[in-house]
């Protein structure tokens, strides 16, 4: 695994090193990233890379099939309209985190801010201790998993953003709904947990019997017929 | 018997015959009213109109006007990007989503754009491949909504546009209504088929201008810091919001004034928000100059331009580059009077649809309907669209050359006289017939 130390470098220059070691099959360990913002945007290949220390905001932003661990907190918008690849933060992470994700994995093995999921199409989001209010906020899709407890306003105007949580709801959003779970859910819940969470931690979290599981409840996919009248006629 | 006096009818100034149908269908629907098009007001604000050029006479020296040379060539992104936008012409076509309209309609501007050597911009929903293909240079929306986001895309484009808001509807979101969202668009948008698609207002990852300076580096660093990031805005806090986006390292500011378009927007959005374009441009003008940075962050203005007398208008207040968005549909047909029976099932006639919103668009410029589209063939609306940036261009030029200007972006606002005071009092620039600018 290639070193790369941050210290009196310039994002820019830690990213392109980031990119050159990737390229030559190098996993790389990032030291001393001092809470610096846009670190591992836009990774476009297969590797990995750890951060050995807190990020800033959009790390792992618009990436798309690597592998990123943070042993460390992050900030605003990790991992933002990622497609594909897998982050992990072994802190908390701050708001937004997985904002607008088209594919892969975000896993937050402590707190997340606001907004968590925000806007996400599609992927998983694992947040094992609690999330921020407004969570899932018009989630296209994916699954977003809390462990812990989640603030106001969950789900709040979602399309088919599944949310699963195991501790308490503060409050729903608008048109958010709970719903049963299903075997095929439990299954999942399981399955992401024992794969991403480590085994001193699992042990302390719910299992997939004891999510609550919330949906869209459609009542804001339409505006009503009456509405759609006036707009036809509309002059 | 005295003859009776004709009778004498009376309509109320405030409760118009408008005021009192608007009055009497929301008391039955209970809901706001929705359109597309822009605003539908006659002007009751300053616009280009208020204004005139003072060519050359004896104080100045005109060029010869079909004959000699008056550049156009248009660069944006010279402050920080390592491959500035090279354009042949200053006009360009604004961001409109496929969604909003046809497949056709988005590649015929692409076609025709390039054809002249201007530029596309995708719009909300992602890039289209074909808009890719027929664009020699195309810019990549990144919006609130973030719908079809990929870094892979952004990194094939010729530069980025992070849209905080547009002039339509400053401060909210996109609209798409279910009639539009068809299979197609709803996989490209990863939404449910046949929603009424309301896009956030708000960034999913961002708030104020503080953090759109990380959000800049980001896009930055996403492209490898080769392209220009543009910030566009919807015109309301001209001045602060242009300083903002500057300092916040903008290479080009897009500011799209309140009669700009949109396919579908609460009407009260179109009539009662925003500022007019030609305030707008001088408040972004002013912003800038002020901030020591007018002429390195070039400035793009839109909203309701219509020919290239307004561009030139608009040019000479301070813009680098113009955007032009409904005036391109009308080129591709918006409005002209085919298939008018058409156009009467949607309630209207030619010259007075604004009925985007509905998805039936008779000549298939606003339109997902398979059959519709067909209405409108690529290559002929692509040769119309050359045909207009053509004609605006050489419009522009002939000011420019009456002007004594071998160059477009000479233009100055020295180059006219306001026709109200109004206008005056805006752009700074003397009310014709004095000596003075009204209210200094």
């Amino acid at each position: 695994m290639a070193e790369l130390s941050c210290e009196g470098r310039t994002t820019r220059d830690i990213n392109a090193e980031i990119r050159r070691l990737m390229a030559v099959g190098e996993a790389v360990t990032a030291r001393s990233p001092g809470a610096r913002h846009n670190l591992a945007v836009a990774l476009l290949e297969r590797g990995e890379v750890v951060f050995d220390g807190s990020v800033g905001y959009y790390c792992a932003g618009l990436m798309d099939g690597a592998t990123v661990r943070v042993r460390g907190s992050a900030g605003w918008g990790l991992a933002e309209s990622m497609l594909s690849g897998e982050v992990v933060v072994e802190g908390s992470a701050g708001n937004s985190a997985g904002a607008a994700i088209r594919g892969g994995t975000v896993v937050v093995l402590g707190d997340s801010g606001a907004r968590t999921g925000v806007s996400m199409k599609a992927g998983v989001i694992l947040v094992t201790g609690s999330c921020g209010y407004m969570s899932g906020f018009m989630g296209q899709g994916g699954k977003l998993i809390i462990c812990g407890d989640a603030a106001e306003a969950l789900g709040d105007s979602m399309y088919e953003t599944v949310c699963f949580v195991g501790g308490k709801i503060a409050d729903l959003g608008n048109d958010a709904v709970v719903v049963e779970s299903t075997d095929e859910d439990k299954e999942f819940l399981d399955t992401t947990l024992s794969r991403y969470v480590p085994p001193s931690l699992r042990a302390n979290l719910p299992d997939g019997g004891d999510f609550r599981k919330v949906v869209a409840g459609r009542k804001l996919w339409n505006f009503d017929k009456a509405e759609w009248r006036t707009w036809e006629e509309a002059l | 018997m005295a003859e009776s006096s004709p009778r004498v009818l009376q309509k109320s100034g405030i409760f118009s015959s408008r005021v009192i149908e608007d009055i009497q269908t929301k008391a039955e629907s209970g809901v706001y009213r929705i359109r597309g098009y822009g605003t539908l007001r006659e002007r009751r604000w300053a616009t280009f109109d208020d204004l005139t050029f003072l060519p050359c006479s004896l104080t100045r020296i005109p060029l010869e006007g079909y004959r000699e040379k008056c550049e156009t060539r248009t660069v944006l992104g010279t402050r920080f990007a390592e491959q500035p936008i090279e354009l042949d012409i200053p006009i360009m076509i604004t961001g409109m989503s496929w969604g909003a309209l046809s497949y056709n309609a988005k590649v015929a501007l692409a076609k025709g754009a390039s054809e002249i050597g201007s530029s596309n911009t995708t719009g909300d929903g992602g890039m289209l491949a074909a808009e890719r293909a027929n664009s020699r240079t195309l810019v990549y929306e990144v919006l609130p909504s973030r719908y079809g986001i990929d870094v892979h895309h952004m990194r094939l484009s010729d530069g980025i546009e992070l849209t905080i808001g547009q002039g339509a509807k400053p401060g909210t979101g996109g609209l798409l209504l279910d009639s539009k969202v068809s299979g197609e668009i709803a996989r490209q948008r990863e939404l449910p088929a046949g929603v009424d698609q309301r896009s956030p207002a708000r960034h999913p990852d961002m708030l104020g201008p503080d953090d759109m300076i990380i959000k800049i580096e980001e896009l930055r660093e996403a492209t490898d810091w080769r392209v220009p990031i543009f910030v566009k805005l919807g015109a309301s806090r001209v001045y602060d919001d242009v300083k903002l986006a500057a300092k916040a390292g903008a290479d080009v500011v897009v500011v799209d004034g309140m009669e700009g378009g949109t396919g579908a927007s609460p009407a009260i959005l179109q009539e009662h928000t925003g500022v007019p374009t030609l305030a707008a441009v001088c408040e972004a003008r002013a912003a800038l100059e002020d901030m020591g940075l007018y002429g390195e962050v070039q400035l793009i203005i839109a909203g309701g331009i219509r020919d290239g007398v307004d561009a030139a208008k608009a040019m000479a207040l301070g813009a680098d580059a113009i955007y032009i968005g409904t005036a391109a549909l009308i080129a591709l047909n918006c409005n002209r009077p085919l298939y008018v029976e058409d156009y009467h099932k949607l309630g209207t006639e030619p010259h007075f649809c604004h009925h985007c919103h509905t998805g039936r668009c008779p000549v298939g410029v606003t339109t997902q309907d398979p059959e519709l589209m067909k209405r409108l063939p690529i290559d002929e609306g692509a040769e119309r669209v050359t045909n207009l940036l053509r004609a605006m261009t050489l419009e522009i030029q002939m000011l420019a050359r009456a002007c004594g200007k071998s160059d477009v972006h000479h233009l100055e606002p020295e180059d006219m006289a306001a026709l109200t005071p109004e206008a005056s009092a805006i752009c700074q620039v003397p009310l014709a017939g004095t000596r003075r600018v009204w209210g200094s």
